[in-house]
C-alpha cells in the first residue's frame, strides 16, 4: 500500500506548539532581560571622550551604538519569550489561581518597550521583577520548586 | 478503535491518487499516543465532522502553519473546539480558542503504514 512514500514530500501537520512540545522556561526571557539590564548600566557608565581626538570619539560612538543596538535586540527577544509563554503555555484554567496573569504579561511586555525607548535602570530592573513574578507563577503551575537566580 | 485511526487500505491509495485525499506528516507529540512524530495521516477534505474526529486545521494565528487536533466540541455557528490527545502543556483551543469551519482542512481517516 502507498509505495514510494519515502520519495514524496508531504505537508506538515504540527502536533506541537512553539518550541519542542512541552518545553517552556521563563529563563529565556530572564537571560534577555539581564542583558538589557547590563547594557543599560554600560550605556550609563560610558564616558564621552573629552577633546577633539577623532579616534577616541569614533571608538566611543562605535561602542555606544553597539550597546544600544544589542539592548534593542535583547529587549525585543525578552518580549518575544514573554509572549510565547503567555499565548502558548498559560491556559484559561491558570487564571483561576492567578487572576492578574494577563495584566502581569501586559506590563512586562510594555516594559520591554520602555527599555528600548529609554536608557532607564528603573525600567530594566522593573522588567527583571516582572519576569521574576512570571518565573514564580510558571514553576508553581508545574509543581516544581525552581529557585530564581541571575547569571550576572 | 473509537478514538484511534484505522490502518490504510487499497481504497485510500486510489482516493489519494485521484486527488480526493491528502497526506500530512506529523511533527510533535501533542496527539500521542494516537499519532506520533513522523506518522503519515490520510486526510479527507470532504468528510462530515463530528465530535471525536481528528482534523487538520489552519493555525488561527500563525500563517501557513497547519495543526492536527481532535474535535472536542462543536459550537453554534460551525466553530470547533480542538484539543490535543496529549493535554500536557500542548497548544490547542484552550489557548487559541475555537476554530472556524472554513479553517478545518479535513478529517484524519487513516494512519498510513509506509511500505518497507
Amino acid at each position: 500500500m502507498f509505495e514510494n512514500l519515502k520519495e514524496m514530500n508531504f505537508e506538515i501537520a504540527e502536533a506541537h506548539c512553539d518550541g519542542p512540545c512541552g518545553v517552556y522556561d521563563p529563563a529565556q526571557a530572564r537571560i534577555e532581560a539581564e542583558s538589557v539590564l547590563q547594557l543599560t548600566k554600560k550605556i550609563l557608565d560610558l564616558k564621552r571622550p573629552e577633546g577633539d581626538d577623532a579616534k577616541a570619539h569614533a571608538a566611543y560612538q562605535n561602542t555606544l551604538t553597539r550597546f544600544i543596538a544589542i539592548k534593542e535586540e535583547r529587549a525585543e527577544l525578552a518580549k518575544h519569550h514573554l509572549l510565547v509563554l503567555w499565548t502558548d503555555y498559560f491556559k484559561p484554567a491558570h487564571l483561576e489561581k492567578y487572576p492578574n496573569l494577563h495584566e502581569l504579561f501586559w506590563k512586562a511586555a510594555k516594559t520591554c518597550s520602555s527599555c528600548k525607548q529609554e536608557v532607564s535602570l528603573e525600567h530594566a530592573e522593573e522588567l527583571m521583577d516582572y519576569i521574576k513574578q512570571v518565573h514564580e507563577i510558571f514553576w508553581e503551575t508545574k509543581n516544581k520548586d525552581v529557585a530564581w537566580y541571575t547569571a550576572s | 478503535m473509537e478514538n484511534g485511526l484505522r490502518d490504510d487500505d487499497w481504497m485510500d491509495e486510489i482516493a489519494f491518487a485521484a486527488g480526493l485525499r491528502d497526506i500530512f506528516r506529523i511533527e510533535g507529540d501533542s496527539m500521542s499516543p494516537t499519532l506520533e512524530e513522523g506518522d503519515l495521516v490520510l486526510i479527507n477534505p470532504h468528510a462530515e465532522l463530528k465530535v471525536g474526529d481528528i482534523v487538520v486545521a489552519r493555525h488561527p494565528f500563525k500563517e501557513s502553519v497547519k495543526i492536527i487536533k481532535r474535535i472536542a466540541q462543536i459550537l453554534p455557528g460551525e466553530r470547533y473546539i480542538l484539543l490535543s490527545d496529549n493535554l500536557h502543556e500542548s497548544s490547542d483551543s484552550r489557548s487559541f480558542g475555537a476554530i472556524a469551519a472554513k479553517d478545518i482542512l479535513g478529517k484524519a481517516e487513516a494512519k498510513i503504514k509506509p511500505e518497507t
